[in-house]
């Protein structure tokens, strides 16, 4: 290991005993990072995307997918920067066109697990069309939302999940804006699996992950996470632990939720964690498919009877 | 004269640990996710604050949060049999 490297971390080589080739072969979801990319990765210390992009590798890995079976697509912005490290197939697009790359690839290719990875500003401000006309189609691609409710890597300007009340470097007074939420919008659109968890509850994003992939249709799973660095700085929420806590504390499950009143389901303003939202209905590529057979056949038909007149 | 008041003893350390913790500090940042949230307080931070280390590994019962919550992917545990 390269000595600048050591006394960097002020390590002895004795403190860093596992070489970096051994390390990818150290764990299953190490096994599926690509080893050509420069680690540690960009993201800033503690930020929840390592911890989501784990849950995502845990994810396929639990499915037992080959690694040509699976796509993902990306935008821009700091969850845009997952697939990079991932050795999946993986397509980084412009910023919010995720979801309209991945409909291109998903008609060309119906047998391919396609998986768009957006941040909260890519899926529903810049890319918000291409969300509701993704889940109006129920094409089957996994959505996987990352909410941190700011725009992260451009230096933190309110997004449209920013609260009402919270700062941002674009609203020093506050926000006044209401967020959007996400599941509603994506169940009220047409969606057939929704499913909402927080970087904390690491185990159950794989589970929902997992079933998402699955899923036929357009499923989404939205993971809330934070950002530290912007957000948490203006609003002075702490650390990277601290607001990894506040999700912990701020989230109840959707068991819990559903025993509550109606009154106290509307004063709510924690995190509902659960799948939010199972439907089956017709997928897009599906129908197309029986659409492209029932018209080849119609033109057979009318080829054979040509002569005839 | 008063009695001896024996000495608060500690809780018994397990006859052997149930997990074992492995850390590459290269990849770490020091975000001290795993020290705040490890349940049994196996992690404590390196004296240089940069990464942790592994403080008492023997009371790791392989719950795995450090592992599966590390942003940075640098820490593996391995349950032992």
């Amino acid at each position: 290991m390269a000595e600048h490297i050591l006394e960097a971390h002020s390590l002895t080589k004795q403190e860093a005993q596992i070489p970096r080739e051994d390390w990818f072969e150290a764990s299953e979801t190490l096994q599926h990072l690509r080893k050509n990319k420069k680690f540690p990765t960009i993201w800033c210390s503690g930020c929840g995307l390592g911890v989501i992009m784990g849950a995502l590798i845990r994810a396929i890995d639990h499915l037992g997918l080959e690694k040509d079976q699976v796509a993902l697509v990306a935008g821009i912005g700091c969850t845009a920067r997952m697939p990079v490290y991932m050795d999946f197939n993986t397509l980084h697009t412009t910023h919010g066109r995720a979801l309209a790359f991945a409909t291109g690839l998903k008609i060309a290719r119906p047998d391919m697990k396609v998986i768009a990875i957006m941040g909260d500003g890519d899926a529903l401000a810049i890319g918000g069309n291409h969300f509701i006309h993704a889940a109006r189609r129920n094409i089957g691609i996994t959505a996987l939302v990352v909410n941190n409710s700011i725009y992260g890597m451009t230096g933190g300007q309110y997004s449209p999940t920013t609260p009402v009340g919270m700062r941002a470097t674009t609203a020093p007074y506050g926000n006044v804006e209401p967020p959007f939420p996400i599941c509603d919008l994506a169940i009220a659109a047409g969606a057939s699996y929704v499913a909402r968890s927080t970087a904390f509850h690491a185990l159950e994003l794989d589970k929902y992950l997992s079933e998402a992939i699955s899923n036929e249709g357009f499923s989404l799973v939205e993971a809330v996470s934070y950002c530290h660095t912007t957000y948490g700085r203006i609003n002075k929420l702490g650390t990277a632990a601290e607001m990894m806590r506040s999700l912990k504390d701020n989230s109840i499950p959707k068991a819990t939720f559903d025993k509550l009143t109606l009154e106290e389901q509307q004063a709510n303003t924690k995190i509902v964690r659960g799948v939010l939202h199972r439907k089956k209905r017709p997928e897009y590529t599906a129908i197309y498919d029986l659409l492209v057979q029932q018209q080849t056949h119609q033109e057979e038909i009318r080829l054979r009877n040509v002569g005839r007149y | 004269m008063t009695e001896a008041v024996p000495a608060p003893t500690q809780a018994p350390a397990r006859k052997a640990p149930r997990g074992e913790v492995v850390i590459y500090a290269t990849w770490c940042k020091g975000c001290t996710i795993c020290v705040e949230f490890c349940p049994t307080n196996v992690l404590a931070m390196h004296p240089s604050g940069r990464h942790p280390i592994v403080a008492v590994p023997e009371n790791c019962t392989a719950c795995h949060f450090c592992d599966t919550h590390c942003p940075d992917l640098a820490i593996v545990v391995r349950k032992l049999a």
